[in-house]
């Protein structure tokens, strides 16, 4: 019934108060950057805190808030001179991305020192009740980095997920980014002229050449994201519950979600990749369309069949 | 919503500053917002305004208000209420605010919610080029920190059973997130996406994790080796096309042609699934259960097509 949005909006407010109360005047840029703000946001928030308070409800009982000029001002509100306590989603979710990112060997030492003291202040089991791992991969990761920051071109050797091919490119590396358990690299690759993303397990040799490039002005938000290019395959495939992992590790589209089915569609630079899936996921999975797919399953599953004959 | 925003503060208002338990009568008769209601809709519109708080952090509590127990009311004690303050520096802020930025979790940036309590996010100089999604539940995976800080006993339904645990730690691996804890089989692993019904104990502290327990010491499985399964040791071939990668994610020394592991397996669909997805590349040579579920398992697959 309660919507996200309320709680997220009241959890700003209570945020917003204590900082403003402690610096009895607070910039008001300053403000809108600290809480991510956009200016009429806050001054309806502000508008809202201010017709709130204690029982009465008269003008005594009332919290003052409203910008001055270029001044965010708050007062009479002595009960909230701090912030509620991080819920444990929070606290997991600070803590997670500092500990990922100290995983990640790019922790300044300030890092540390911030995810000790949260540690110690916030929850004090923490420190043995979490781990936050993000591969070994950290000599091509650091690498692949390096290169993005410095725009620098790299040439990879590198095995195509699905395609079974090996292939050597230049690609000029745009972002780096753990996701679904892997590393991977977002450029501009030469060899298709074209965006491409690629596993860094899947990079058996890296070389980071002399050569510089542009880097574009913006760039997509990282992510495997679910985008068909036109020389994918795809296909239509029902996964009952055993197999919703599927849409958790893999970019899909859902085309309809019954709970105990969903249907899904699935694709990929070639047919290998679908069909391995479907092998993997045996009865609970059903492939609906998709005529290469189908072939390459046939043909595969029979191979499989007779290797394990 | 605004209606909703504006009695939530004056609740939460109220609670803080009434000196002793309030009843619902007395919130009803007192807050503003709650007058000119049905019993039905002000109980309905109290009940949800409680959930909100409790989202938010708030930690409210029912007293009995006489030694006989027959009424009870609500407060929150300011010092529960209010965020301990872990002292960061602005160097330290900016860190995390960066990590924030960098990392989410259930495909959002939970990190920088935390970070408005803590006295809000930091600029950080252009962006990062590199990033990381934690994948998950968050809701889920809030919960069970929650119940692990808290040493709450937790129930779920796993794989058609249902498991009461003592939690003892999570730890994120290789894209999952796992649950350590004891349950009346001892100490086990699961994965967290495939936890379902999860509830959490009313009661805190009823047990205590064992001396030296690290959830580090997950890191030590293989995806393969998480799982109630009866454990078996799997010989498994590759393809010198495949071999290198293979090694690496075994932690093995890249051969120069194919490779031939071994590996100790706990958990059999794990692993089936992991060898399946190199196709016709890797092969199981033994144990013979592992190979009859591979064959199962293609032939369900090829028989699910329509």
């Amino acid at each position: 019934m309660t919507s996200s949005r309320t709680v997220s909006r009241l959890s700003r407010i209570l945020a917003l108060i204590p900082y403003v109360l402690e610096k009895q005047s607070a910039d008001l840029s300053d403000v809108l950057e600290k809480f991510g703000y956009s200016e009429d946001q806050l001054t309806r928030d502000l508008n809202t805190v201010f017709v709130c308070g204690l029982p009465g409800y008269g003008p005594g009982d009332l919290m003052e808030a409203y910008i001055d000029e270029d001044e965010v001002i708050i007062d009479a509100a002595d009960y909230f001179t701090r912030a509620p306590r991080l819920t444990p989603t929070e606290a997991l979710g600070l803590l997670a991305a500092g500990m990922t990112v100290i995983g990640m060997g790019e922790a300044t030492p300030a890092l540390e020192s911030a995810v000790r003291k949260l540690t110690k202040a916030a929850i004090p089991e923490a420190e043995t009740a979490l781990s936050v791992d993000v591969l070994d991969e950290t000599d091509s990761v650091g690498a692949l980095r390096q290169a993005a920051a410095d725009g620098r071109v790299v040439r990879i050797v590198y095995r195509s997920v699905g395609k079974e091919e090996t292939t050597e490119r230049e690609v000029e590396p745009w972002s780096v980014f753990a996701t679904l358990g892997r590393w991977y690299v977002t450029g501009h690759c030469r060899l298709v002229d074209d965006e491409r993303t690629f596993r860094v397990d899947r990079i058996k040799e890296l070389e980071v050449t002399g050569e510089g490039f542009e880097v574009p002005s913006s760039l997509p938000e990282p992510g495997v994201g679910y985008a068909v290019s036109e020389s994918d395959v795809t296909c239509e495939i029902r996964l009952d519950t055993r197999s919703r992992w599927v849409l958790e590790y893999y970019p899909v589209e859902i085309l309809e979600d019954e709970g105990e089915h969903v249907t899904i569609r699935f694709a990929a630079p070639d047919a290998e990749v679908p069909a391995r899936l479907l092998l993997r996921l045996g009865a609970g999975a059903t492939l609906l369309s998709g005529d290469d797919v189908q072939e390459r399953l046939r043909v595969l599953g029979n191979e499989l069949l007779s290797m394990y004959g | 919503m605004q209606n909703v925003i504006e009695r939530t503060l004056n609740l939460l208002i109220f609670l803080l500053e009434s000196p002793i338990p309030v009843t619902a009568d007395e919130v009803r008769n007192t807050v503003s917002g709650y007058a000119d209601q049905s019993d039905e809709a002000f109980h309905r519109m109290f009940e949800r305004d409680k959930d909100v708080l409790r989202r938010l952090g708030v930690p409210i509590e029912l007293k009995a208000l006489d030694a006989w127990e027959v009424d009870y009311g609500y407060i929150v004690d300011p010092a529960e209420y209010a965020v301990p303050d872990p002292g960061l520096t602005e160097e330290e802020r900016v860190a995390l605010s960066v990590a924030a930025r960098m990392v989410r979790l259930g495909g959002s940036h939970v990190g920088l919610d935390a970070l408005l309590k803590l006295g809000g996010m930091e600029r950080s100089v252009g962006m990062e080029p590199i990033g990381a999604d934690l994948g998950a539940e968050a809701d889920v995976l809030g919960a069970l920190f929650g119940a692990i800080t808290e040493r709450r006993a937790i129930e779920f339904k796993y794989r058609d059973n249902i498991r009461h645990l003592e939690p003892y730690g999570i730890a994120h691996r290789r894209g999952h997130w796992y649950l350590v804890g004891k349950g009346s089989s001892g100490e086990r692993l699961y994965r967290v996406d495939r936890i379902e019904k999860l509830t959490v104990s009313e009661e805190a502290g009823t047990f205590r994790k064992p001396v030296g327990f690290d959830a580090k010491t997950i890191m030590d499985y293989q995806p393969w080796e998480a799982g109630g399964d009866p454990e078996v040791e799997a010989t498994i071939r590759f393809d010198s096309e495949v071999a290198w990668w293979a090694a690496r994610t075994l932690g093995l020394d890249e051969p120069a042609g194919e490779l031939v592991a071994t590996v100790p397996v706990a958990n059999h669909d794990a692993l089936v699934g992991w060898v399946l997805s190199f196709g016709s590349s890797a092969e199981v040579i033994e144990p013979d259960s592992l190979r009859e579920e591979i064959r199962a398992k293609v032939s369900a697959a090829l028989e699910a097509v329509t």
